[in-house]
């Protein structure tokens, strides 16, 4: 496994990676097949699904990076490709900040919660899961953040959940002509 | 004291009531015909006012001519109106709306309470309970989660009482009419009075529409059940 | 000698609904405290009254067109909103700001900072219980702010003035002697409020101590602006990691020291000072005439697939938007980071072990935007 992360590590610097933190990162995630990626601003970390929340962990708890401020955390419905959940983290001391992505098959849209990490995750984990349905195994308080508590089947977000056309919902009472009068 | 046997004035005595008033000549009311007949009572001298000496000049008849009643008169300084004008007139000059913030357009609800438009010079002061309000101003989107909220608001206040939808998200959903958790416009569930156009409404339309809805009230007022 | 009462009540926690309609819960906030005589021992918050899917209608619109909705989000701070939104956009399409542009928007956002922390001041006096006279103060500092506001971008509230690679126009001529003569009227604004508030010995009996929460905790939390900084940690993405011309400014971070109540207003009312210094430097740097658009702007705005998370300070925290796109005209996914959601979390923290009427002074101190936390 470590032999295939630094395979991957290697493959890597297409996008010279080396003048940010991903050097540190990539120390501090060993044994985790993690894939670094230059973003517009902040560095890209792609990690396998079932090994996230370790490497969450291990970012905060690593003495140089010390990412102890979870900034965001969101998911992108990348319709055929799955779902990616987004962590965007970010450390009060060192200043670094970190995108940390994990991608989600559309069959199996599950994932360890990362509440024991951060306790701000409780909120964005209970917001992420009712607008596109992923479920966060072991969270504390899994209802409904947002929408009616009752309201499970509604995944607003994905891209499948279309917007209403604002002719059928506001031509009702308009004094529209019916049809065939 | 003179006591009037009963049978005589009993007016069940049908009788006794003919003869009496066929017997009694043609006088003015006034002097009413004292039962002489009756034969047991002491002789009594019957003097009737138009006879006595004294008073004959002050009884002489004066032609009555029905005056004005007092509520048909103009008195200084009374002015008549309906009742329900007078009720209307109170109702518009002191309404009460509920501060009841929705999302942005309770910002400048705000902004049009405080001293820079100052809502009080038309007698509308902000009132935080439903029970005692008059006016709901419904300021903001009104999502179908808050719908029943709102509803039950509306529920609570007592009537007579009006609403006002201010802001396009109260009206007709506004922008974010196109999302299926927003329900297009307050009208849905309680009936509105006055639509304040505007994302969001600027202090002076507000200040308009508490106007439109004065002069609705004014118009209104034969109107029952409300 | 005294063993056992002859009497022994048996206490029960009543549950008491606040909200989603009450006055001090500052929109749609509901909730459901548990109390014990008047000692909160539970507080569960509920939020969504005001979900109105702002992220998923952007994601159905040009870029242009995003801008009206990040307004609304925040409507207190709506430049600070929008900069973030648009320097997202900017960031997607490699579209350079001029100087002068990136000087105007900064005196913008550092005067919405002031309008929006007058608005607090007059609504946490009201929680505190000085009625409705703080507001009123708060009103005559926000309306000079606003006419202001109003004669830039047409608009009181929703500006939509900053577009991606500039503003929408130019500001009127006489923008420097308007913006000094709002400074004087907020100025005075800052003054009455440290008159009236800060010593007032019933306002400081009511709010020091109140509320606390420790460093550790807020960064765990992931609270941000103000509320963070009044617990002692120095995070301000301003001076973390400057954007628009912030390193050439100087003023300082507002720190408090005890995490409470207090702390968490005075570390604003002293924000409103470090904000009109910054303005009085951007005053004298900003160049009077230049651009205020790139020189060729495309009529439609097409990105690069890519994404990017931006962050910016405003007034409540950090308001970060992490746009990801496909390429084309209209974002494939837009998230808004929302500061008062993140700081809405810890209010059970905050409130729990205090009294009933200090549960809305410590939700009153956190200075929440219903429609930020909502979207």
């Amino acid at each position: 496994m470590t032999n295939e992360s630094t395979d991957q590590t290697e493959t890597a610097p297409e996008d010279d990676l080396s003048s940010t933190i991903w050097p540190q990162v990539d120390r501090a995630l060993a044994g985790i097949t993690a894939r670094g990626e230059a973003g517009r601003i902040d560095l890209i970390v792609h990690v396998p699904r079932d090994e996230v929340i370790d490497a969450l962990r291990r970012l905060k708890t690593d003495e140089t990076l010390s990412f102890d401020y979870l900034r965001s955390l969101t998911a992108v419905d990348n319709e055929d490709e799955g779902m990616d959940v987004v962590y965007h983290l970010y450390s009060t001391t060192t200043r670094h900040n970190v995108t940390v992505k994990a991608t989600l098959p559309n069959e199996d849209l599950s994932l360890d919660t990362a509440t024991p990490v951060w306790k701000g995750a409780n909120w964005l984990e209970r917001e992420t899961a009712e607008m596109f349905g992923i479920r966060f195994h072991g969270h504390p308080d899994p209802r409904n953040l947002l929408m009616p508590e009752d309201m499970t089947d509604v995944f607003p977000l994905r891209k499948s959940h279309p917007l209403a056309e604002i002719e059928i919902l506001q031509g009702e009472g308009m004094g529209y002509p019916e049809e065939g009068a | 004291m003179a006591v009037t046997p009963q049978t005589e004035l009993n007016p069940r005595d049908r009788e006794g009531a003919v003869v009496a008033t066929t017997d009694a000549p043609e006088a003015p009311p006034t002097a009413p015909e004292v039962p002489t007949t009756t034969p047991d009572l002491p002789e009594i001298p019957v003097i009737l006012p138009g006879e006595h000496p004294l008073e004959a000049p002050l009884l002489t008849p004066v032609p009555h001519t029905p005056g004005k009643a007092l509520y048909k008169q103009i008195l200084p300084g009374v002015m008549q109106v309906p009742l329900d004008l007078v009720l209307a007139a109170s109702r518009k000059s002191s309404l009460w709306p509920m501060t009841f913030g929705l999302a942005c357009c309770a910002i400048e609800m705000i902004g049009t309470y405080m001293a820079h438009y100052d809502l009080d010079r038309f007698g509308i002061v902000p009132w935080p309970s439903p029970r005692q309000s008059d006016v709901m101003i419904v300021a903001g989107t009104v999502t179908k989660k808050m719908a029943p909220a709102v509803k039950l608001l509306y529920e609570q206040m007592p009537n007579p009482k009006w609403v006002i939808s201010m802001g396009a998200c109260a009206t007709n959903g506004g922008p974010y009419t196109r999302y299926d958790r927003v329900l297009q416009g307050v009208d849905k569930i309680i009936p509105v009075d006055v639509y304040v156009p505007g994302c969001p409404p600027r202090p002076e339309a507000l200040i308009d529409s508490f106007l439109a809805l004065q002069e609705k009230i004014m118009e209104e007022r034969k109107s029952t059940g409300r | 000698m005294v063993t056992e009462p002859a009497y022994e009540f048996e206490t029960q926690d009543i549950l008491l609904n606040v909200g989603p309609q009450h006055p001090s819960t500052h929109g749609v906030f509901r909730m459901v405290l548990s109390v014990d005589g008047e000692v909160v021992r539970d507080l569960v918050p509920h939020i969504g009254y005001l979900h109105r899917g702002a992220e998923k209608l952007c994601e159905t619109m040009d870029y242009r067109q995003g801008i009206g909705f990040m307004d609304r989000t925040e409507y207190l701070a709506a430049f600070n909103a929008e900069l973030s939104y648009v320097m997202a956009v900017e960031a997607l399409t490699d579209i350079e700001v001029p100087e002068r542009a990136q000087w105007i928007r900064m005196i913008l956002c550092e005067l919405n900072r002031l309008s929006s922390h007058f608005m607090f001041m007059g609504a946490f006096g009201i929680d505190v219980g000085v009625f409705a006279t703080p507001f009123i103060y708060a009103w005559i500092g926000r309306e000079a702010l606003i006419d202001l506001f109003e004669e830039v971008s047409g608009d009181r509230m929703m500006f939509a003035y900053f577009r991606p690679g500039g503003l929408a126009w130019d500001v009127p001529r006489n923008f420097k002697q308007r913006v000094n003569e709002a400074l004087v009227v907020a100025e005075q604004g800052i003054k009455d409020f440290d008159t009236m508030l800060t010593e007032n010995e019933i306002f400081v009996a009511r709010t020091t101590g109140v509320g606390k929460i420790s460093a550790a905790e807020a960064i765990d939390w992931g609270m941000s602006g103000p509320s963070i900084r009044a617990s002692g940690v120095p995070l301000d993405v301003r001076r973390d990691e400057p954007y628009l011309m912030y390193d050439q400014v100087e003023w300082d971070v507002i720190v408090g020291e005890n995490g409470d109540v207090y702390d968490r207003y005075y570390c604003r009312l002293l924000e409103m000072r470090e904000s009109v210094k910054i303005i009085r430097q951007c005053l004298e740097k900003m160049p009077d005439t230049g651009p205020i658009m790139p020189e060729k702007m495309p009529r439609m705005l097409r990105t690069a697939p890519g994404e990017v998370y931006v962050r910016t300070e405003a007034p409540r925290g950090e308001y970060g938007v992490y746009l990801v796109s496909k390429g084309g005209n209209r974002p494939h996914r837009l998230k808004v980071r929302s500061a008062c959601l993140a700081n809405l979390q810890a209010l059970r923290d905050m409130s729990v072990g205090q009294y009933v009427a200090d549960a809305i002074v410590v939700l009153g101190s956190i200075d929440i935007v219903l429609s930020e936390v909502d979207r």
